[in-house]
């Protein structure tokens, strides 16, 4: 009676997992540290996911959410010397309180208004940052206090990779749930037939605006742990480019898939992270995939694996369907 | 403070909003005409300030630096057109707007390698010492750039009233459909469309250029150029020039009488707060609210 | 008696023009309604209004006596209003079942949180649901298509999802807009007996508009006659039939459906 997944399917997700896990505890701390990296990619890409590919709504902001995370936590353990697991949550609830703040007029536009309206915030954001030299170190930047489970309790490389990978985890579980759920229906209806879905009883001004909300609650969730990986947090890193790039994972892995957007940051995390040294090229490289993936596989990775395994269960949001109009 | 002083405020703020407008223009005239904003429209600016560079450093005169910047900005954009936008022409919003990024992404980091972070100069072409009038000191690019975008808003207007190809681009805008029934081919409008654009970009690039440098940079003049296409609706050629002038005024006046922090931050709040409430800007019409 | 709908001098303008103009209608509860006209008349704004997808420039809509008139579509829905769409507006990406899904979705509530954790309470909402729809599904016989992707469905099929989605939540009060278009004549009059029947034993009060004539005179008890807007005649079928009125307005306007005849 239930729809569930398919058992090989879960088999292959857990084997996924589990040579994760096995290469980020013994390959060294310079892999454990990419790794890292892409799983705090796949939580930003899933929140980016749900919002763009499931609700229908462009944001260009998605790195903002992300900042307010990472220089939240640091700013929450610098100050009130907050434990990680309390300072995380914390700043992933403010960014997904201005998430909400940002969705009221963002649910009413559609396509470039909304484009730009998230682009204008990043800016804002962006500057903010950059001008409040006092508190987040301003366009130098701000070392971050390094991680601790209680104040004489200091999270080593090893357990800061188990934490990275239980909160990507959580994500993906969270939002797998979420996709399942009612709410996820919903989400998606309001997407694809706003009118049928008013008639059926949807709000579609409420889904959307939790829709917007959720995303900014996993992109802070990223940024907070991404200021704990690095150690150090820098307005750069939550500029036009990394939002460029988030979306470039969701878009080449498969809009609207929850697979494709883990898929897709997966695969292009290296990427970046090989050309940290030369961020031209890495911009380069991101632009030049994104182009080829819309020109060549506008509906990303994932239909690849799609039809290599025999059943579609999840229905899969097809970018050719206008996700805003 | 002199009225002398506001004067000068006052060209500074017309002065800078014309660069804004410029670019505006070159944002407002391939959405009317495809549908398509092109978020890469800054890099098309950048496009033309090192193509400048390039032709300068090579001896080329001002004045032929000049038609030759506009023509490379011109087949700049026949270029992106046929080959990048025409082929996902029908895809949804999203997907365009992120195509358009990435290309100007993808302009700004080659630019980037291949000239690297040295920065680099040109000198505006009546040199870069202040007039002086009575008590007013003025840079003569400042006026030169008003200058051409004055120049460039009668041409446009004038083309899209009389002439054949500019009459054609404005059916297309109202009505594609029965445009290409009667005869207009739609292709070669857009091609026009965005050639005309990235030409417009590529002087905004030239003017401002003595002004602010050569630099990857440049490119986020697009984001004062949106903010103008907002206020101006995306309608219209009048709509976009006030748009742009509104922006440098308000831009020029705001970091004088709030600090330099706001200097930057206010157009951005103007957007915000224009989408939120108005998104229409001054001059469009209220189609956009869904749901 | 309270009527179940009433709209009292309803206007709807767009723009300059006057889609409906002055209209006044009342079904009373448990009512099989028919809503006809020739095309152009107003009869899908008229639905539109009522379910709030369109606002209306004057007059009242009441449901059960409340006034429905500036009330958001969503909450019009959850007091027990369903609508058929005439092109079936289906979440095309997702599967039967999943559209009739959001169609039952009404009957349950829960927080986000409980939905992103799985909690025990979630789950029992959602099998609440699903049982639901099964029922519903079963009833339209529209089980063994439920996994298939609505947009892969034939027109026929749609239509039936439709109508399953619509009533999936038990509406006191169903709004259907050419529920039999696109349909064979044995699927037309099996999807309108499951509707009437499911009807008839929840006493959902129905307002239909069909084209299709022999459908609508066996259907509706009371057929109201628009043209241009307005109401120009209400009465019986029988009534209908043979009002001069009402076969003006048909032959004046050189209305002809393909395959049905107007007056028979």
């Amino acid at each position: 009676m239930f729809d569930t997944a398919l058992r090989p399917v879960h088999i292959l997700y857990g084997t996924g997992a589990l040579l994760v896990l096995l290469a980020g505890t013994t390959l060294g701390s310079y892999p454990s540290y990419l790794i890292s990296l892409a799983l705090i990619n796949v939580i930003a890409a899933v929140g980016l996911n749900l919002l763009v590919g499931n609700s229908g709504q462009i944001s260009l902001c998605h790195s903002s959410f992300m900042a307010i995370g990472a220089y939240g936590s640091s700013m929450l353990t610098a100050m009130f010397g907050l434990p990680f697991w309390l300072s995380i949550p914390c700043a992933a609830l403010g960014a997904a309180a201005v998430g909400a703040l940002l969705g009221m007029p963002a649910r009413r536009l559609s396509g470039i208004y909304l484009a730009l309206a998230t682009l204008a915030f990043l800016q804002i954001v962006q500057i903010a940052i950059e001008e409040s030299a006092d508190f987040t170190g301003g366009v130098r930047g701000l070392d971050v206090p390094k991680a601790f489970f209680w104040p004489s309790v200091p999270v080593g490389p090893r357990s800061l990779f188990f934490v990275v990978a239980g909160a990507c985890a959580l994500s993906i579980w969270s939002a797998a749930n979420l996709l399942k759920s009612k709410l996820g229906r919903e989400i998606n209806a309001a997407r694809l037939s706003p009118h049928a879905a008013q008639a059926l009883g949807v709000s579609v001004a409420r889904v959307k605006l939790t829709a917007f909300a959720l995303s900014a609650a996993y992109a802070g969730l990223a940024g907070g742990l991404l200021s704990l990986v690095v150690g150090f947090v820098e307005p750069n890193e939550f500029g036009i480019s990394a939002a460029l790039r988030q979306l470039t994972f969701i878009v080449v892995g498969g809009m609207g898939s929850l697979a494709g957007s883990v898929l897709g940051a997966l695969a292009l995390s290296g990427l970046p992270e090989l050309l940290r040294s030369a961020k031209e090229y890495s911009d380069l490289a991101s632009a030049l995939i994104l182009l080829a993936s819309l020109l060549f596989m506008p509906r990303g990775l994932v239909t690849l694996w799609q039809h290599l395994t025999v059943r579609t269960v999840h229905p899969v949001a097809r970018p050719n369907r206008s996700p805003a109009k | 403070m002199s009225t002398s002083f506001y004067l000068q405020l006052l060209i500074a703020g017309i002065s800078v909003g014309s660069v804004y407008a410029l670019v505006a223009l070159a944002i407002v005239i391939p959405f009317k005409a495809s549908g398509v904003l092109n978020f890469g429209q800054g890099e098309l600016a950048t496009v033309g300030a090192y193509a400048a560079l390039v032709m300068i450093e090579a001896g080329l005169p001002y004045p032929l630096v000049a038609i030759l910047v506009i023509g490379v900005g011109g087949l700049a954009g026949m270029a992106i057109e046929r080959l990048l936008i025409r082929p996902i022409a029908g895809a949804p919003a999203f997907t365009l707007v992120i195509a358009t990024f990435a290309i100007g992404l993808a302009i700004k980091s080659a630019i980037s390698i291949h000239w690297g972070d040295t920065p680099h100069s040109i000198s505006g072409p009546f040199g870069d010492d202040p007039l002086t009038l009575g008590t007013l000191r003025i840079n003569p690019t400042s006026l030169w750039i008003v200058f051409c975008t004055v120049l460039v808003t009668l041409l446009l207007t004038g083309f899209f009233r009389y002439v054949r190809a500019g009459k054609a681009m404005r059916a297309v805008a109202l009505n594609a459909e029965a445009a290409s029934l009667m005869g207009i081919r739609i292709n070669g409008v857009y091609r026009w469309a965005w050639a005309i654009s990235a030409a417009i970009g590529a002087l905004a690039g030239l003017l401002v250029a003595p002004v602010v440098g050569v630099n990857p940079e440049i490119g986020q003049l697009i984001l004062r150029g949106l903010v103008a296409a907002v206020i101006g609706g995306f309608t219209s050629i009048i709509g976009a020039v006030v748009g742009g002038i509104s922006v440098g005024l308000l831009e020029t006046f705001a970091g004088v009488w709030v600090g330099g922090a706001m200097k930057n931050l206010t157009p951005f709040l103007v957007l915000l707060v224009l989408l939120a409430f108005r998104p229409q800007g001054l001059f469009g019409s209220r189609e956009v609210y869904r749901v | 008696m309270t009527p179940r709908l009433e709209l009292d001098c309803v206007s709807v303008r767009f723009g300059g023009v006057n889609a409906v103009q002055g209209l006044s209608l009342s079904v009373a509860p448990g009512e099989i309604r028919g809503l006809i006209g020739p095309n152009g008349a107003g009869k899908t704004t008229v639905i539109n209004a009522i379910t709030g997808a369109v606002r209306t420039s004057d007059g009242a809509v009441r449901l059960d006596g409340r006034d429905i008139t500036r009330l958001p579509a969503h909450e019009i829905s959850k007091l027990g209003v369903g609508r058929t769409f005439q092109h079936v507006e289906a979440f095309g990406e997702m599967s039967v079942l999943d559209n009739v899904l959001v169609g039952v979705g009404r009957a349950t509530k829960g927080w986000i949180l409980q939905y992103a954790f799985g909690t025990p309470h979630a789950r029992h909402c959602e099998r609440h649901l699903r049982r639901l729809a099964h029922e519903t599904l079963e009833a339209f016989g529209l089980l063994d298509i439920r996994n298939a992707r609505a947009a892969d469905l034939p027109f026929g099929l749609l239509k039936k999802m439709d109508l399953a989605r619509s009533i999936a939540a038990a509406p006191s009060l169903l709004l259907m807009d050419e529920p039999t278009s696109g349909m064979s004549e044995a699927e037309a009059d099996s999807a309108i007996a499951a509707a009437r029947i499911l009807a008839s034993s929840r006493g959902t009060t129905l307002l239909v508009v069909e084209h299709n004539m022999r459908v609508m005179m066996a259907l509706a008890q009371r057929i109201t006659v628009m043209q241009f807007g307005a109401v120009i005649a209400q009465g019986t079928p029988q009534e209908i039939q043979g009002n001069a009125i009402v076969i003006d307005a048909y032959l004046g306007t050189d209305d002809h459906e393909e395959g049905h005849d107007v007056v028979h």
